[in-house]
């Protein structure tokens, strides 16, 4: 991985990174996969090692008499070993544990598995349930149902029950070696696959406990179900940790390659096994790298276990440098999983409100992703392993603050306590009344950091009046949650606060929100809920919402500097803008990460008027004079490498073609810096295999330069490589996309000559016309905002913080920039007199006019341009091929049917549908009106060759009299043939016209 | 393996200068040469821009 502590460039210093050929902000965090940057996605997973009360219809599914309601736990280890235990609810008053093993899920009476985890008897057992719940007599009922299941199947104690289980079980735990007992399966199945998080049985157990109360406190509806959609009991599942499962996964499995490898050579050898013998044994288990590049460049595992996960492709991706925005989202990109994508319902899409501060309300996808892939926001951080030591503390600092430990619980009265539960482990009880307080000493002490974790997450989930979430209080130190620092008003110090926790705190955003003695908590920051993306938009505050994200869409396809190491670069794709600027109007947040080192779009003149006619429909024109000197040129950077096929061939010119001179080098390499056209040779190579020179030519279908050639040897191959680099020039032009930074987008329609432009009493022509009514509808006020700040900022040389939140309704934006127009000699709204570059008129209308940053987005017409007359058709369905690259047409698809039949165009119909279609002459017999009957019949005349007469004749009249030629579409033969063969015969009644 | 038909062996083995993407050394190299600089054994090496016209038709 880059810049991981093996990599070499982990310790350089941003200058030496630069002598090195790297970005001075490289951040490393990726892997280099055959060329590819790939990285490993965050993942959004259930949080770990807590009882999340769900409702899911399709537990119902689970057993005859399931219901849908369960306590579902993901357990994880230390060495981040995920399962997933279940405990559902059955409807006959019973509670099942689900758990798994290799993606089977087994289902077990939760009193089996307790009586399995501990020695203790019934009596004990029952107190431990009813715990506090001693006056909810169905509960009381349910549970010695449970306790009395168990001895009617003749399973009376701890060793029964564990001899019972590991008979049961048996079969399906193979691994384990024959010479085990059914009791130590039992204990193989408790340590591997329950409760997982926990090492000791009677913590299993009290968890188990703490569980079944929970369950049946939820399925008689006195709490509500958490589900696992809600940010709050999410978690992250980081590249590191599904890399580490892996490493564990693929290790298991060489062992055990090791070990059948050991007992077959056992087995053929006599006497003794050598040292050797094992060594050797262990080469041939293969290694573990194949594997790992594998994951890495595809992005799929293969697991016996599922390592806890709903997908197995998809875990890695490219992160594409289309320009820096891109790059850098990649980064902070969360997905909820692949799984959702298919989920026809919305509700694993919706942005939830204790999403707040953690996830990016702005910067999603439109489209099949939206809401699955989410960012983080700027400030959201991810929380590491924390300090053992720490951790150890805390159940001595909680018992200091007035916890009562287990052990000693019996002695207090239940109903007036809060369950404590670390990390999984339920620790004590603490009083009602005492928790607020407890809870407060404990915050102080994880803002000092000293003697427990900072990442230490504290949920007192308080007992409400109201039906809620299930009260207790909930301590989390592991890693993987996401948190973020906020402001604790208490003690005027940085505190970090987890998703679940921030839930249950009273916190402002701005001081004029604070209650006194309600709100202990302060937002550091008013954009710390917004993501990198959405931070670099100018005064998100003053647009429609929607606009917002698509502008987040569009900065990511907005053509810019993508690097600075142009000369040894080798990506198949690059975008570079010729001449970035950087925005006028611009939030601080493009300072702080210096976003002007990654420069992207261009600063242009804009008058907002309908004045051609060909700026309808979000089309824009530009001014041409303005493109001739440069604005928004752009260039694609393309890379193709070439491998001669044998090891022994090399690059040459054929000293025998001088023509080839106009071309290539001596070396068979083109001339850096020629103009390419398609055909031209590009390479030219001594055949080692052939023992000819061999010319390969260039395809391509637009004219570019030859910018680089590289000859590159590796150490995998021994062949020659070549990497050739093209610059495809693309200036703009007519259909290319461009937007500005408020999600308006548009096409170029006109380059308009400059003369013709209307222009300002000083003589100022715009470089762009956008159209007035882009701004009725989509409400972009802060694109208004930045047509008045840009000019206002070109005036005075100064550039204007673009940053929301900063006015108000009563000091507005309008009037400030207004104002500081007037102070330049312009209106205060902005607007100029414009004069018709026709006639030379003056137009009656203030013609609004400013600069705007205005970005060029990579797709363009020269890309997508698309033209059939004839061509190739699909083999099947004689009917023209779709796609561009195969020379294929745009579908005339039913709604252009509609159309044109409701037009009554005919001929024109018939023309598309039927002549430029698939067209064929078929023949019929008329007399019993079938396409299959007529079959040409040859009878040769005499003993040559060519002396033979064709006759149609009909095989179902068995005569030829009525055959006639008709013109069909080659389909409609092909369904009648289709339906022959369901032994559907189709009939058709002919008339001559 | 067979050689080429060498007629005019000396046009086909004129060596041609590349530089060497760490150092930037120029190292001349034949087509049969192994691609690594003298310098500092770096594999990966650049052609030169020519030296040659190349006027485009600019209207």
């Amino acid at each position: 991985m880059i810049k991981s502590n093996k990599c070499h460039l982990s310790a350089m210093s941003p200058a030496e990174l630069v002598k090195h050929g790297e970005h001075e902000q490289e951040w490393g965090g990726y892997f280099v996969v055959k060329g590819h940057e790939r990285l490993v996605r965050m993942l959004l997973m259930t949080r770990r090692n807590y009882p999340i009360a769900i409702k899911r219809s399709g537990w119902k599914a689970r057993g005859s008499i399931f219901s849908d309601c369960g306590i579902s736990m993901r357990c994880v280890r230390e060495d981040q070993t995920a399962t997933t235990n279940v405990l559902h609810f059955v409807t006959d008053g019973t509670a099942k544990l689900m758990f798994s093993y290799k993606k089977v899920l087994y289902y077990t009476p939760l009193v089996l598995i307790l009586k399995c985890l501990c020695d203790y008897c019934d009596q004990f057992i029952y107190q431990k349930l009813i715990q506090g719940y001693q006056h909810d007599s169905y509960y009381l009922d349910c549970v010695q149902n449970m306790l009395r299941n168990l001895h009617i199947e003749n399973l009376h104690t701890h060793e029964d029950c564990k001899v019972y289980l590991g008979k049961m079980f048996r079969v399906k735990f193979y691994e384990c070696p024959d010479w085990l007992t059914d009791s130590e399966i039992a204990d193989f199945i408790l340590k591997k696959c329950i409760m997982i998080h926990l090492d000791k049985p009677e913590d299993k157990f009290n968890m188990l406990v703490f569980m079944c109360q929970k369950l049946f406190v939820f399925v008689q509806d006195k709490c509500k179900p958490e589900g696992a959609d809600a940010v709050m009991m999410q978690e992250l599942l980081l590249g590191g940790h599904l890399y580490l499962q892996l490493i564990k996964e693929r290790l298991q499995g060489w062992l055990f390659g090791l070990k059948s490898n050991i007992l077959k050579r056992s087995s053929t050898l006599t006497g003794h096994l050598s040292q050797t013998e094992i060594l050797q044994a262990a080469k041939r288990s293969g290694g573990l790298e194949n594997a790992f590049e594998m994951f890495l460049a595809t992005g799929n595992i293969t697991s016996s276990s599922g390592l806890g996960l709903m997908q197995d492709k998809g875990l890695t991706i490219v992160a594409e440098n289309i320009n820096r925005m891109r790059y850098m989202s990649h980064f902070k990109a969360v997905h909820r999983g692949a799984f959702f994508q298919e989920m026809r319902t919305t509700e694993v899409r919706q942005l939830l409100p204790d999403a707040w501060g953690f996830i990016c309300p702005v910067h999603t996808p439109d489209g099949a992703p939206c809401g699955l892939l989410n960012h983080l926001t700027t400030n959201c951080s991810v929380t590491d392993v924390p300090d053992a030591r720490k951790v150890e503390n805390i159940p001595i600092i909680l018992t200091r603050l007035g916890m009562v430990a287990l052990k000693y619980v019996a002695s207090v009265g239940f109903d007036q306590n809060y369950v404590v539960v670390l990390d999984g482990r339920v620790l004590g009880y603490v009083r009602r009344d005492l928790a607020p307080k407890l809870v407060e000493q404990l915050r102080l002490c994880k803002i000092k950091g000293e003697e427990v974790p900072n990442t230490l997450e504290i949920v007192l989930v308080p007992l409400m009046k109201v039906t809620a979430q299930f009260p207790g209080l909930y301590l989390f130190t592991g890693p993987a949650r996401m948190m973020r620092p906020l402001l604790n008003l208490k003690t005027k110090e940085v505190e970090f606060v987890g998703t679940f926790e921030q839930v249950y705190m009273d916190i402002c955003v701005s001081p004029d929100e604070y209650y006194k003695g309600v709100t202990t908590h302060m937002e550091l920051s008013k954009l710390a809920f917004l993501s990198n993306l959405a931070q670099l938009i100018p005064m998100p505050d003053c647009n429609q919402s929607p606009r917002n994200m698509y502008q987040c869409q569009m900065g990511k396809q907005t053509m810019g500097t993508p690097c600075h190491n142009w000369r040894s670069q080798s990506e198949t794709k690059l975008y570079r803008l010729q001449t970035p600027a950087t925005p006028l109007f611009r939030p601080v947040h493009y300072d702080n990460i210096n976003l002007d080192d990654f420069a992207m779009g261009t600063n242009a003149i804009v008058a907002v008027i309908s004045y051609t006619g060909y700026d309808m429909e979000d089309a824009m024109i530009i001014n041409k004079a303005a493109d001739e000197r440069g604005f928004a040129h752009g260039s694609i950077y393309k890379t193709e490498f070439v491998t001669l096929e044998h090891e022994s061939s090399y690059f040459c010119r054929n000293p025998e073609k001088p023509e080839l001179a106009e071309f290539l080098d001596t070396d068979g390499l083109p001339i850096i810096g020629r103009r390419m056209k398609d055909g031209d040779p590009l390479y030219c190579y001594y055949s080692v295999d052939e023992s000819v020179y061999k010319v390969t030519k260039f395809s391509g279908k637009e004219e570019c330069f030859v910018d680089m050639v590289k000859l590159c040897a590796s150490f995998e191959t021994t062949n020659r490589t070549a990497c050739f680099t093209f610059r495809v020039p693309r200036n703009p032009n007519v259909g290319d996309k461009f937007a500005s930074r408020a999600g308006q987008k548009g096409i170029c329609s006109q380059k308009w000559p400059m003369e013709d432009l209307p222009f300002t009493e000083t003589g100022l022509v715009p470089d762009i016309v956008f159209n007035p009514h882009g701004f009725p509808s989509r409400m972009t006020i802060a694109m208004m905002i930045e047509v008045m700040a840009g000019k206002s900022a070109a005036l005075h040389g100064l550039v204007h913080d673009a940053t929301p939140f900063k006015f108000t309704e009563e000091d507005t934006a309008i009037d400030y920039f207004g104002r500081l127009l007037e102070a330049g000699g312009y209106n205060y709204y902005g607007t100029e007199t414009m004069y018709s570059g026709i006639d030379g008129r003056e137009m009656t209308a203030q013609i609004f006019f400013g600069i705007v940053h205005y970005q060029r987005l990579r797709h363009m017409v020269s890309d997508k341009w698309q033209v059939r007359s004839t061509g190739p058709t699909d083999i099947l369905t004689r009917q023209p091929l779709k796609g561009r690259k195969r020379g294929g047409g745009v579908r005339f698809g039913e709604m252009e049917r509609d159309s044109l039949i409701s037009h009554g165009a005919s001929f024109l119909l018939q023309d598309r549908l039927f002549h430029c279609s698939d067209k064929t002459t078929a023949f019929i017999c008329t007399s019993c009106g079938t396409l299959l009957g007529p079959v040409t019949v040859i009878t040769r005349v005499a003993e040559k060759a060519n002396q033979s007469t064709c006759k149609e004749t009909c095989r179902l009249c068995g005569h030829g009299r009525d055959i006639s030629e008709i013109q069909i579409p080659y389909i409609f033969k092909f369904f009648v043939t289709q339906m022959a063969s369901c032994n559907i015969n189709v009939k058709m009644l002919t008339q001559h016209v | 393996m067979s050689e080429p038909s060498t007629k005019d062996s000396g046009a086909t083995k004129t060596p041609m200068v590349y530089i060497c993407g760490e150092c930037h050394n120029e190292n001349e190299i034949r087509p049969r040469d192994p691609i690594r600089c003298r310098e500092c054994g770096y594999r990966i090496m650049y052609k030169k821009r020519t030296k040659r016209l190349a006027v485009f038709d600019a209207r």
